[in-house]
């Protein structure tokens, strides 16, 4: 998944140093604040493991052996944070001293492989393995599922990144000037490996780590568990977490937009979409265009964004990218605003309900 | 070339070890076991950290000039060959690479190997497909069959694409190349400062860096000892990966442990969260008139790569 350079455009790549750059801004002040002056012999330390990590055979069942990235399992010893840092710092040595992984393209490494690998993996272990003791065997499974939702997800992102380029950039005879295949090949040409091999690697990988941690020495899991108890005997009883609409709106966005690429590789498109003279009638069995649609198709006119553009036709590219942005806003903001009130209503009945019982405790 | 280099690093080290070859030469060909592959790793990391050491002390031109000059140097070329839509301007640029290789004194046919192994092979493979119409539609040129009446097969545009992508593969990774086998690790990273990296990821590169080799010994105890105590053939079963995993974990505990005492004698030296460098570097003009002339290269081959057509 080591994107080298050439593969994709240098604009493309200035993207992937926009994103990184900021976010190693906020992960050293994350890690700085947390840990004070320890933070720059732990990264060093975490950036060389992250490195030899890589470094490690795994062995897979039909004899042969792969990689594991392990951006999950760091995140799961250190926080998301930290491991953002060390696993940047991995693939820097591999980038310059191995030539594994472009210099150009290594903003777009780090995007794929030390921004979403680490922040899926470990977004994925926190909520599946709760508030579970650390010793517990949900962790050892959160840590599988966390390293082979992970290491796809930026598989998927890799997948994106070349998929664009032929579309975007090519010369004026139609000849592709990077990574010359679309969507719809690159997608299944990273997830077939990574749904299978790599993904079980990185599995097997946390999953082995952080069930050997739990038996040899626990408390190294500690610092990056605040909070959670040891064993089950410490736990102790917490409220139930009331889901926020806020958070509720902005997790629904963001799997949307994950998913949204699923569009890409389906085939057909809405019933009627355009213009549904556009249908065929034949194939539906029905003689005429149903009444209800013929009359209101065309009956709203005054869009903002007419066909996902801007109405005089100019900047296509952009007016589209605008058009999603102001349509994820708008769906965000809908089941934001559901949810505020949904929660005032049942705030009330809730209150309602406690005032019912209140004489019946004092009595 | 190579017995008038001074290498320091004997020689025998750094060739691969005939008695103990890994793919077991003598008899059935088997394939190497998940412990024999991570202990190869380890030694081919260490071989070609010393052999880089060893090409970045020749006395070549490039190993003479800034880290700065060499690195500004390498993005811009990196830019312009990423900008490049034209088979010519990149393959010009691969014959002047090749004569910096050259004036470094790095021998051609590791530099040529080290670049071509394996990235750009790989590339090619990757990209053949695409030179078929069923990917990159356009002009057939050669007709392989055809369908529903129109002809298929490879087209000047998918062979045009795949060529450029693999020679500015092959350009990126060669700039790359020379320039960190002739410069050492220490001025690699003064460089990276010149550049504008902070300078607390600058102590974390550097020290990350050297803990490396000191934990890489750690992995490599283990496995010699795991290979010492195995009879039969390796397995690559459910004790195989707890293996893996527990020498991967072990080592995330000595990893902690490692940066708790680092962290202490820091303090004790007096370390208070702030790094400080002792070396200056400074631009000399030699280091200026490489860096005008790889500004003059790239623009260079801009224009010429925009006189070929867009």
């Amino acid at each position: 998944m080591h994107i080298p350079d050439g593969y994709l455009s240098p604009s493309t790549c200035a993207v992937g140093y926009a994103v990184a750059i900021p976010t190693w801004a906020i992960a050293s002040k994350r890690v700085s604040k947390v840990v004070k002056t320890r933070n720059v012999p732990m990264l060093a330390v975490f950036s060389a493991l992250s490195f030899l990590v890589m470094m490690f055979n795994v062995p897979i069942p039909d004899g042969t052996t792969a990689h594991a990235v392990g951006g999950a399992v760091i995140a799961i010893c250190l926080g998301p944070w930290a491991a953002v840092i060390a696993v940047s710092v991995a693939l820097l040595f591999q980038a310059l001293l191995f030539g594994d992984g472009g210099v150009l393209s290594y903003g777009v490494n780090v995007v794929n492989m030390a921004i979403i690998l680490p922040f899926v993996g470990y977004g994925i272990y926190r909520l599946i393995a709760g508030r579970t003791p650390l010793t517990s065997g949900r962790r050892v499974v959160a840590a599988a599922i966390g390293g082979y939702v992970g290491i796809n997800a930026a598989a998927l992102a890799a997948a994106v990144e070349f998929g664009i380029q032929p579309d975007l950039f090519k010369s004026a005879d139609g000849t592709p000037l990077y990574s010359p295949y679309h969507l719809s090949q690159t997608i299944p040409a990273m997830a077939i490996p990574h749904l299978t091999i790599a993904g079980l690697v990185e599995a097997v990988m946390s999953a082995a780590i952080v069930a050997y941690l739990q038996r040899a020495d626990v408390s190294r899991l500690v610092p990056s568990h605040p909070g959670i108890p040891l064993t089950e005997a410490d736990r102790a009883p917490r409220p139930a977490r009331t889901l926020a609409p806020a958070r509720v709106a902005l997790g629904f966005v963001v799997l949307m937009v994950v998913l949204s690429p699923l569009g890409l590789l389906a085939p057909g498109g809405a019933f009627g979409e355009d213009n549904p003279n556009d249908l065929n009638l034949n194939k539906l069995g029905l003689h005429a265009v149903p009444a209800g649609l013929d009359k209101y198709n065309g009956f709203w006119s005054h869009t903002l964004l007419g066909g996902y553009g801007f109405s005089s036709g100019d900047h296509a590219d952009l007016g589209y990218i605008l058009s999603a942005l102001i349509g994820i806003v708008v769906v965000g903001v809908a089941i934001l605003l559901i949810g505020l009130v949904m929660r005032a209503v049942l705030g009330r009945r809730d209150a309602d309900r406690e005032r019912e019982q209140e004489p019946q405790r004092l009595g | 070339m190579a017995e008038h280099t001074t290498t320091t690093t004997p020689s025998w080290l750094l060739s691969s070890n005939v008695g103990l070859c890994p793919c077991g030469c003598i008899g059935k060909r088997t394939k190497g076991s998940f412990v024999e592959k991570t202990l190869t790793g380890g030694s081919d990391l260490l071989r070609q950290v010393m052999f880089s050491d060893d090409l970045a002390r020749r006395s070549g031109l490039l190993q003479r000039l800034d880290p700065r000059a060499k690195l500004g140097g390498m993005l811009l070329l990196l830019i312009g060959a990423g900008l490049a839509h034209h088979l010519e301007t990149l393959l010009a640029t691969y014959v002047v690479v090749l004569a910096l290789a050259g004036a470094s004194r790095v021998p051609l046919g590791f530099f040529l190997k080290r670049v071509w192994l394996f990235v750009p092979i790989f590339t090619l493979i990757v990209v053949l497909p695409a030179t078929l119409s069923i990917v990159t539609h356009g002009d057939v040129v050669v007709e392989l069959w055809s369908w529903h009446g129109q002809p298929q097969g490879l087209t000047a545009q998918g062979l045009r694409s795949a060529a450029l992508v693999v020679s500015r593969v092959a350009v990126s990774i060669s700039l790359v190349v020379l320039v960190t086998v002739t410069t050492p690790w220490n001025r690699l990273l003064a460089g990276l400062r010149g550049l504008g990296v902070p300078r607390m990821f600058i102590l974390v590169i550097g020290m990350a860096y050297r803990y490396i080799f000191l934990l890489l010994d750690s992995v490599t105890d283990m496995y010699e000892a795991r290979k010492a105590r195995t009879m039969a053939r390796v397995k690559h079963d459910r004790t195989a990966r707890a293996f893996v995993g527990a020498s991967a974990g072990a080592l995330v505990g000595k990893a902690n442990q490692l940066s708790e005492e680092v962290h202490q004698a820091m303090v004790a030296r007096g370390y208070r969260g702030e790094a400080r460098v002792l070396d200056t570097l400074r631009l000399r003009r030699a280091d200026l008139v490489a860096l005008a002339v790889a500004v003059l290269a790239t623009a260079l081959m801009l224009t010429a790569d925009r006189m070929l057509g867009r």
